[in-house]
């Protein structure tokens, strides 16, 4: 008996070592190969990601299909009203620098949703791109100007108002967008008329953020002075200090008022007139909103200067115009004017 | 008793291996010991834990990391890397009454710009309140310098006579107040820019300045009466000339805005300075770019020179008809 379990337990032992000798060569052989993991589990967490990837993808794709972006970055607090920009824009060669610099300018800004609107008769592929990368929440907009409202090439910026189908449209788009949403909170909000080659300080949007009926402040560089703006006597607009004609109903820029969503929306036929005189742009459209002391004066009583009227030269392209004589122009195949469609050189 | 203590010990050995075994297919401890092939064609990206040695271990990669899309960072200015090198940002500015909104859109742009140093330096006898303030305010990390353009170096009038190239003097301060400030031998990264302060910028303008070596070269929009100008790059990826009309047999037919340099380069040529008096309308960056570097060296940015990102915009003079002589706006109110 004492032989048989001897020799039982040789043999366990010998078992014992073949097994764990077997078990570490294969252990060891492991380590320097590359193994395909397909064998285990992880179809699961590949089907996981490939989804989110298609997930991502499919976002990506309905962003880019709607007109409206919305970037779900900013915390958004509900109470917090959005500043709508209307933006009316139109081709010509300094247009992607200008949008460019204003983008940068709003991104700074939270709760703003940027309306713009191109003069055209259709969407141009430079905006549309521009405005897709831009990062902001966006809507694209287009209307072209009926000629005879239309500047031609030589006439002095001054002689015919610009920009009023393309506001108007804004408008529109505007109240159609809040008409179906009904609820009080969507009335929350500030409409405000950009252009794009004006300078605009981000104070200037906090200002106008809690504008319950119209707001006003001074602006810079305009009406041939260095600024214009309403004077305030006991916190109420009493008369305007500009330079030229100062009789107009209300004699301040674009740029230097905003209006509050709920008033466009009660009033939904306030919008601005194309065959206004020059200078009575503005007048036509706040008219039918608001009286003269009715308004709200901003920038610490209108004593401040938060957005200025700076106008860009058009660049002299007196070379591109020769070069093209000569049939050496550059890129005469692109489209005119993006610059940023170069050939090969 | 004795088969039964057999079988005890029998199981007691072969246990713990069976353990082994039926967890080892359980692929826990397998990924420890086994590679992992990579693969891109999930949507995601895999986070490999130690990268440096993909021969032997990988980390059990259980949570896919998803790629990461750069939200926008609301914080103005972005925070200070450690790792990105330091963009400083040349501006020389005069007063007149645009300055103030051109320096204000100008520091919205650079607030989106992470590790900006921006040193602006004013045509002026001292440092205006309107700049110091204004500087301030943006929260940007700044160096406001000074000197001013003695009276017969200065452009007379409206009279843009290019012999006299505006902003020298400052350009070169700021290259000065460099060269005191960081010594040759610190690690510092920087690049060097010479921004004036009415053109447009975008944004991924920087971070292609960002991995310049020695000097980078990119197109311009809006200058030398073209739609732009633009280096010449041959397909090797060299800078061989320059598509310009205007003389474009410059050593250096750029644009101010049209190239960046490393600030390795700057401190390590101490002498190299834009060329003051007897310099010829555009060859003022030749002056400087010809002491720092050949052509050879230039790298060309922008996607070898096809892309534009940055714009050479004017602003127009406003007319100030109304103010009179008496001036009509109260002068106290700062525009």
């Amino acid at each position: 008996m004492a032989t048989r379990m001897k020799l039982k337990l040789k043999t366990v032992f010998v078992l014992y070592f073949m097994v764990s000798l077997m078990g570490l060569i294969y252990a060891l052989m492991q380590l320097g190969q590359r193994c395909d993991c397909a064998e285990h589990d992880m179809p699961k967490d590949r089907t996981i990601s490939r989804l989110r990837g298609e997930l991502h993808r499919l976002q990506e794709q309905m962003r880019k299909a709607e007109p409206t972006k919305l970037p779900q970055k900013l915390a958004v607090k509900p109470a917090q009203p959005t500043i709508y920009v209307i933006t009316p824009t139109y081709t010509r060669f300094v247009q992607k620098a200008e949008l460019t610099r204003l983008a940068q300018t709003f991104l700074h800004v939270p709760q703003l949703h940027w309306i713009l609107v191109e003069d055209s008769p259709h969407k141009t592929p430079l905006v549309s791109g521009f405005l897709a990368s831009s990062g902001l929440a966006y809507t694209h907009l287009h209307t072209p100007t009926p000629r005879d409202r239309k500047l031609q090439e030589g006439d002095p910026s001054w002689l015919k108002p610009r920009g009023a189908e393309q506001r108007n449209e804004g408008l529109r788009w505007l109240r159609e967008d809040r008409r179906g949403q009904p609820g009080a909170d969507t009335q929350l909000g500030v409409v405000y008329f950009a252009d794009d080659d004006n300078t605009y300080s981000l104070q200037l949007f906090e200002e106008m953020r809690g504008t319950q009926r119209v707001s006003v402040w001074p602006v810079g560089l305009v009406g041939g002075m260095r600024y214009e703006r309403p004077v305030v006597e006991g916190g109420k607009v009493v008369r305007f200090h500009t330079g030229w004609r100062p009789s107009r109903p209300f004699p301040l820029d674009m740029a230097g008022f905003a209006v509050s969503l709920k008033l466009v929306i009660a009033n939904q036929d306030a919008c601005f007139d194309g065959d206004a005189p020059m200078g009575f742009l503005e007048s036509s459209f706040l008219q039918g909103l608001v009286t003269m002391d009715e308004l709200e004066p901003k920038a610490e009583n209108c004593t401040k200067v938060l957005v200025w009227h700076t106008r860009t030269e058009k660049p002299k392209m007196k070379r591109e115009e020769a070069l093209q004589k000569q049939g050496l122009g550059s890129d005469t195949a692109v489209e005119d004017n993006d610059p940023t469609h170069l050939q090969a050189l | 008793m004795p088969k039964r203590r057999d079988i005890l010990a029998i199981v007691l050995i072969v246990l713990p291996w069976t353990l082994l075994i039926t967890v080892w297919h359980q692929s826990a401890i397998a990924p420890l010991l086994a590679i992992r092939k990579d693969d891109g064609a999930d949507g995601g990206r895999r986070d490999v834990g130690q990268a440096s040695d993909s021969k032997e271990y990988c980390s059990s990669d259980k949570d896919i990391v998803e790629v990461v899309r750069t939200e926008y960072v609301y914080t103005r200015p972005p925070p200070w890397s450690d790792v990105l090198p330091t963009i400083h940002i040349i501006t020389p500015t005069y007063s007149r009454p645009v300055q103030k909104a051109e320096l204000t859109r100008l520091a919205n742009t650079f607030l989106h710009v992470a590790n900006l140093h921006w040193i602006l330096v004013e045509d002026s006898q001292r440092r205006t309140p309107l700049v110091t303030r204004m500087l301030r305010e943006t929260g940007l990390n700044y160096t406001h310098l000074n000197v001013e353009t003695p009276r017969n170096y200065k452009l007379r009038g409206d009279t843009r006579d290019p012999r006299i190239p505006r902003g020298t003097m400052q350009r070169n301060l700021a290259l000065r107040w460099l060269r005191e400030t960081f010594n040759s031998n610190s690690s510092q990264a920087g690049i060097v820019y010479f921004a004036d302060d009415d053109n447009t910028y975008s944004l991924e303008l920087f971070e292609e300045m960002r991995s310049t070596r020695k000097v980078s070269v990119w197109p311009v929009a809006f200058v030398g009466g073209l739609r732009y100008e633009s280096p010449k790059v041959n397909a090797a990826g060299k800078v061989y000339g320059w598509k310009t009309v205007f003389d474009p047999h410059r050593p250096f037919a750029i644009d101010m805005a049209g190239f960046a340099i490393n600030l390795r380069l700057i401190l390590f040529k101490p002498q190299a300075y834009f060329k003051l008096r007897g310099v010829k309308g555009g060859y003022q960056e030749s002056s400087l770019l010809r002491e720092l570097v050949t052509l050879n060296d230039l790298e060309p940015k922008a996607a070898n020179c096809t892309k534009i990102l940055v714009w050479h915009t004017r602003t127009e003079k406003p007319v100030l008809v109304n103010e009179g002589k008496k001036g009509f706006t109260d002068p106290n109110v700062e525009i």
